[in-house]
Parts: structure tokens; C-alpha cells; sequence
């Protein structure tokens, strides 16, 4: 087997032979299968519904479910490397190729894959680390009319609620703003969205 | 918040033995920033200056507290007004420096009012900076901006007496979480300026 594209390490013994027998489907078959596989990949935490569909796969035709289950593993490392390493999907392709699938799977695959890696891509960056995520962010405003030191004030306060995902929990901050503040923050964050949108 | 009270200013007049106007400009200051709780310090610090007993001193440094809250407490901008809460037999001159050094005062104390009120912690101090994101373990190459909030909140001033508590918050947004927020700050700002052309 010469180089792959989406992986560096040397690949399962038996992933050779889960080719081999995927080159046994037919092609309504096989296309039954890459949907169910790729319905799953963009919906990754559908785990029940995977497991269902590969089930019923197997029920109508015809096949066990355990050898099933490998060939659906060692199908799965090409897209999980693909989508690591932003490959084309002539690259997928050639993959596929590779590691013993027929020319007419290999393409059709990697049309599919074609279709899916915008959604594939923003699931995986995502997925990427973010540190103490904003999720959300409530407020209210109003006028402080009086106080026990000052029988009439008349000013305007604004309180922010922001959401923090800190590791798995959310954590609540409140905190109050004078107007000046305010209108400070609002411009520094205007400042932050031309930033990032130069970099987009 | 104080109240004047009937034997307040039977109280003030012991200012009549303070050694200047400036220390009763000072005391004044004094009296008016000091929580409630530390008046009665304030009042042994002050006893020497005065010469007078340690229970005139603390009638004294109460009265003086209760009248400058009091006038703080009212928005009481004029000399008229604060002239008219002294009783009819009050030594005149004493009166006439008290109002006068009060409405020298009025306004900053009026922000130190302000300052100090209860709140939910406050907004001290904001950065930010901007970040793209090259790689991560779950994809090798890309180029993703985000947002690095850092937000210094103050808690309450009030609990805190003279040692406000700082502490930094760092919050990451992702453009589309940005452009919410914008979102969100910019109804805040339509709400505001409708408040204010009313």
C-alpha cells in the first residue's frame, strides 16, 4: 500500500478485508450505507439512531451485524482523517482506492464527501477548545430613583447576566455598567467585530 | 442614612472650640466619609484637637455626620435651605462657616454618594484582543478568528470597606457569539436614546 493521505500510521490488518467485502454490495447497497454513515457523521451525537439504522441495514440485507460494525469502522477512519486533515476529496478517492475499494464506490464516496465537508468542517471547528465559552448574555436597564444616602438620584444603570461555560458547568457573572461604561464597552466591541471580520 | 436629631446641634456648637476653620473644614470631610460604625475612632482622634471629653467628642463627630448626610440625603443645593435647618438660637458665624463649607462640599459628596452605592459588582476595566486559531486537535490546518474578553469586576464597594475585590474574568467569543451580542448592545442603545429624546 503506498502513502495515504489521511493517515500517517500504518493501517488495521483488517481493513483490507472490510473492503473486500464492501466491493461485494451493490451499489443501491452501498449507497444506502455511505447515507447512513454520513447522517450519523454530521450528527455525531446520534449515537442511538446510528446504531438503529445500521441494524435495520443489516436486517434487510441480509448481513450480520458484527462484521457489520467493523467494515463500518474501518470505513469511518477515512473521513475522521480526511476531515483532520482538510482533504480533498480526489484525495479521499485515491484513498479509498488504495485500501481495496472499487473505483465506482471510491468516486461515489467521495462525492458524498464533497457534499458534506462544509458541515463537516464547522462541526469540527466547533468542536475546537474554547476557554470559559460566552454562551449567553441577558440585560435590563433602568433608572436608580433613589437610595439611602441620596433621596433623588435619576441614574441610568445597565446590569449584563453572562453565561460562562467553564469546563462542563455554566457559571452566571452579573455585572452593572454606568451609561459612559456602556457606551465605552459597545464601541470597543464594534472595534473587536471589524478585527475579526478582517480576518475572516 | 441619618437623621438629624434634637440634640445635634446642641452637639455642633462644641465646634465653637475648634482651634480653626480649616480643622473644621477637616472634620467635617471626616464626618461625612466616615461609615457609621467608624465615627466612634474618628471621635478619639479628634477629642485632643478640641479639648473636650471623650463623650462630647462622639456627640459631636454623631452630629456632624447626621448633618452633612442629611443635607446629601435632601439634594440641598442653596444656603438658603441648609440656613434654614439650624434652630433660631444657633451661634450665628458658626452657622454661616458650617453652610459654607458644606456647599463647598456638596457636590463631591454627593458623587462619593453615588460611588458607594450598593450595586451588583461593577465593570472596572475591559481588554480584548483577537486570535486566530491555526490548528487544534480536532482539525490540523485552519484559520479561525475569536475574541479574548477580559472583564475586571469589582465586588460590591460596601462589602468590601477600603480593600475592593478585583477580580478578572476571561471570556472567549466566536464571531457568530459577537455578532449576537453586538446585536443585543445595539437594542440597548436604540432603548436608551427613545428614553432620552422622551
Amino acid at each position: 500500500m503506498g502513502l495515504l493521505n489521511f493517515t500517517r500510521e500504518p493501517v488495521p490488518e483488517a481493513v483490507s478485508a472490510d473492503m473486500h467485502n464492501l466491493n461485494q454490495l451493490s451499489a443501491q447497497q452501498f449507497s444506502a450505507l455511505t447515507e447512513v454513515l454520513f447522517r450519523f457523521l454530521t450528527e455525531p451525537k446520534e449515537v442511538e439512531r446510528f446504531l438503529t439504522q445500521l441494524t435495520d441495514f443489516a436486517t434487510m440485507n441480509k448481513i450480520s451485524l458484527g462484521p457489520l460494525k467493523n467494515i463500518v469502522k474501518s470505513i469511518l477512519l477515512v473521513p475522521n482523517g480526511a476531515l483532520k486533515r482538510n482533504l480533498s476529496s480526489e484525495q479521499v478517492r485515491a484513498d479509498f482506492i488504495a485500501l481495496g475499494l472499487s473505483e465506482e464506490k471510491a468516486s461515489y464516496f467521495a462525492e458524498q464527501w464533497k457534499v458534506n465537508s462544509p458541515t463537516l468542517t464547522r462541526l469540527a471547528v466547533g468542536q475546537t477548545l474554547m476557554i470559559n465559552q460566552l454562551i449567553d448574555m441577558e440585560w435590563k436597564f433602568g433608572v436608580t430613583a433613589g437610595s439611602s444616602e441620596l433621596e433623588k438620584v435619576g441614574s441610568i444603570f445597565l446590569q449584563l447576566k453572562l453565561v460562562v461555560k467553564k469546563g462542563s458547568q455554566l457559571e452566571n457573572v452579573y455585572v452593572e455598567l454606568t451609561l459612559p461604561q456602556f457606551y465605552s464597552f459597545l464601541h470597543e466591541m464594534e472595534r473587536v467585530k471589524t478585527s475579526l471580520e478582517s480576518f475572516s | 442614612m441619618a437623621a438629624l436629631r434634637d440634640g445635634d446641634f446642641a452637639a455642633l456648637q462644641i465646634l465653637l472650640k475648634a482651634p480653626s476653620k480649616d480643622a473644621v473644614r477637616q472634620l467635617c470631610q471626616e464626618c461625612f466619609s466616615s461609615p457609621p460604625a467608624a465615627l466612634g475612632p474618628l471621635a478619639q482622634r479628634a477629642c485632643p484637637g478640641l479639648a473636650v471629653s471623650a463623650e462630647e467628642a462622639e456627640q459631636l463627630v454623631s452630629a456632624l455626620h447626621n448633618l452633612t448626610r442629611h443635607v446629601v440625603y435632601r439634594g440641598l443645593t442653596g444656603a438658603e435651605d441648609i440656613l434654614r435647618l439650624f434652630p433660631e438660637n444657633f451661634h450665628q458665624n458658626l452657622k454661616n462657616l458650617l453652610t459654607k463649607i458644606i456647599l463647598e462640599n456638596i457636590s463631591a459628596w454627593r458623587n462619593e454618594a453615588q460611588a458607594s452605592q450598593i450595586s451588583l459588582p461593577r465593570l472596572v476595566d475591559m481588554d480584548w484582543r483577537v486570535d486566530i486559531k491555526t490548528s487544534s486537535d480536532s482539525i490540523v490546518r485552519m484559520a479561525v478568528p475569536t475574541c479574548l474578553l477580559q472583564l475586571k469586576i469589582q465586588e460590591d464597594a460596601a462589602l468590601c470597606g477600603n480593600n475592593p475585590v478585583v477580580s478578572a474574568l476571561t471570556v472567549e467569543l466566536s464571531k457568530e457569539t459577537l455578532d449576537t451580542m453586538l446585536e443585543g448592545l445595539g437594542r440597548i442603545r436604540d432603548q436608551l436614546s427613545a428614553v432620552a429624546n422622551k
